[in-house]
């Protein structure tokens, strides 16, 4: 009786906020004019949080053995067929300045004005034609003479392309510090703990679409994850803090990933066997003579040619990682670029090993 | 019978929310109603279990919790190609409670650094509760070639489980709108 109930209720108590919702936005309808009404185009979802902090982790055992919080990721096992746990003693997502995570404070996520959103977008918009896309975005980048530097933790106005804006005296800003210590468990064997802690982290102009392809009968996607920080560091602890090992840091870190376009998108498939593939198809070959054999566009059929050409050049496809200064305790070893990375054929396929 | 309170709360509130509105329609005048917006919002206390004790199915696979030879958890199979395998969150199981999400209409003229002004509309807040009290919440990440276990043939491989106890702070608020030009 008990059991059901509960399913009952898991069930209802979104309805009924859904149905309380609705009278309010009733409500609101009441208040437009037919000019204000043909003004909307009724586009997606924007989200923001506002003052957010989140934090969990992992305690130390009490003298029963107890552990008021745990975070574990588990379910992997080592080749030689041990079990594998992630223990994750802390994640958080805080204000700037947390000190590595030591003082959390609260933060802004996107801005009213340009949202993290989830919404359907014509696919002719963005290259995939004829499709309903369906997309979770981050705040966009915007016109540089307007937005933010992505990296600077004192960017002004005007100083570059992101529009999620460092923290200032008089303001939280949108750039969280987000971290995570954790150590990793192969049976017995417990490593150090591993510290990941980013500052002033940005991701804006990140986005994830999904769509379906009716050729092959398959979800297929695009995902761009540029990520950008002031600083980047790990470093590695004793099992109870009181020792650590160098920092590596890595200052002006950025990231711009590209992981499928419009014309190689992502595959996301299950095989008969249960593994997981992700596959980024390769282009077709142009066909026989329409390239000429030197190679130029007067010599080749044109629109062959005009599509070979954007594919290779356009830096939308492409992938960066660029670290302004490398550092290892107090040694520098200066800066690393790794530019215009283009995944021509990508297939990812896990396999089971304790089969 | 602890499940029953927040659904009855839930529902007087939403009983509450919407008479007002109806009532407005039959006696109000146009200008008086462009006054009126409803909108006094939501305080929910929630207590909110998946299978702690074990699903409503027993079979040669899913059965209670307390039988170790058993799956007790609750499996959400998703198929990505016609014909092709599933990916599957399986053993979904745990505990969640919380006081105090907040839920109403709110008008943003001011603040985050000057983008309420700009932005002056209304949003959906949503408050968070600043702590969730997670119960033993765990469930797994699998790629299956079946989606009921019990089918013929079926493999899965499982490929992380995540396991959630204690308190976990959730602080600020979430702001719902839509976007585009309102």
């Amino acid at each position: 009786m008990l059991a059901s109930s509960q399913r009952l209720i898991a069930i209802a108590l979104p309805v009924f906020l859904g149905w309380a919702l609705s009278f309010s936005v009733l409500a609101e309808l009441q208040d437009l004019t037919e000019e204000e009404l043909s003004g909307i185009s009724g586009a997606g979802l924007g989200i923001v949080l506002e003052d957010f902090k989140f934090s969990h982790g992992t305690d130390a055992p009490d003298a029963n053995g107890n552990q008021a919080r745990i975070f574990k990721i588990g379910g992997i096992k080592s080749t030689d067929g041990r079990d594998v746990e992630i223990v994750v003693n802390h994640l958080y997502i805080s204000g700037s300045g947390s000190q590595y995570g030591q003082s959390l404070s609260p933060v802004n996520l996107g801005r009213l004005v340009n949202p993290y959103s989830i919404d359907v977008v014509d696919g002719n918009d963005i290259g995939v034609p004829n499709k309903a896309v369906l997309e979770f975005a981050a705040p966009s980048l915007i016109d540089p003479t307007l937005g933010f530097d992505c990296m600077s933790a004192s960017a002004t106005a005007g100083s570059g392309p992101c529009a999620s804006r460092p923290a200032t005296e008089s303001y939280i800003g949108e750039r969280p510090d987000v971290g995570m210590q954790m150590n990793i468990a192969v049976g017995n064997d417990r490593s150090a703990n591993i510290n990941i802690h980013a500052q002033s982290a940005v991701i804006d102009g990140s986005y994830l679409r999904l769509w379906g392809d009716n050729d092959r009968r398959q979800m297929v996607g695009q995902f761009k994850l540029n990520f950008y920080t002031p600083e980047l560091s790990v470093n590695a602890c004793s099992q109870d803090g009181s020792s650590c090992g160098s920092r590596i840091t890595m200052t002006d870190f950025a990231l711009e990933l590209a992981i499928g376009n419009q014309l190689q998108p992502v595959f996301f498939d299950v095989d008969g066997g249960g593994n997981f593939v992700v596959e980024v198809a390769a282009i077709d070959r142009p066909s026989p003579g329409s390239i000429g054999a030197d190679g130029l566009r007067g010599s080749s059929n044109a629109a062959t040619w005009d599509f070979y050409n954007d594919y290779y050049s356009n830096p939308e496809y492409r992938s960066n990682l660029r670290i302004g200064n490398f550092s290892v305790g107090d040694r520098d070893f200066g800066s690393a670029r790794v530019q215009g990375m283009l995944i021509q054929h990508l297939k990812i396929k896990t396999k089971d090993l304790a089969k | 019978m602890r499940w029953i309170k927040p659904t009855f709360m839930a529902l007087g509130l939403a009983a509450f929310i919407a008479a007002p509105v109806s009532a407005e329609l039959d006696r109000l005048s146009d200008e008086d109603l462009s006054d009126v917006s409803g909108q006094g919002g939501i305080y929910l206390s929630g207590d909110i279990s998946i299978n702690e004790e074990g699903g409503p199915i027993d079979n040669s696979y899913f059965g209670r919790c307390d039988d170790g030879s058993k799956k007790c958890g609750a499996r959400f199979a998703n198929q990505l190609k016609e014909g092709g395998g599933w990916m599957v969150l399986d053993e979904i199981r745990g505990n969640f409670a919380f006081e105090g999400l907040t839920l109403r209409v709110r008008s943003v003229d001011s603040g985050f650094g000057g983008d309420g002004e700009e932005f002056n509309g209304d949003v959906l807040e949503v408050g968070l509760p600043n702590v969730v009290r997670y119960n033993d919440v765990r469930f797994k990440i699998a790629a299956s070639n079946q989606a009921r276990p019990t089918a013929p043939g079926f493999q899965q491989t499982d490929i992380f489980s995540v396991q959630m106890q204690g308190d976990v702070i959730m602080e600020g608020n979430m702001l719902v709108f839509p976007t585009g030009n309102p």
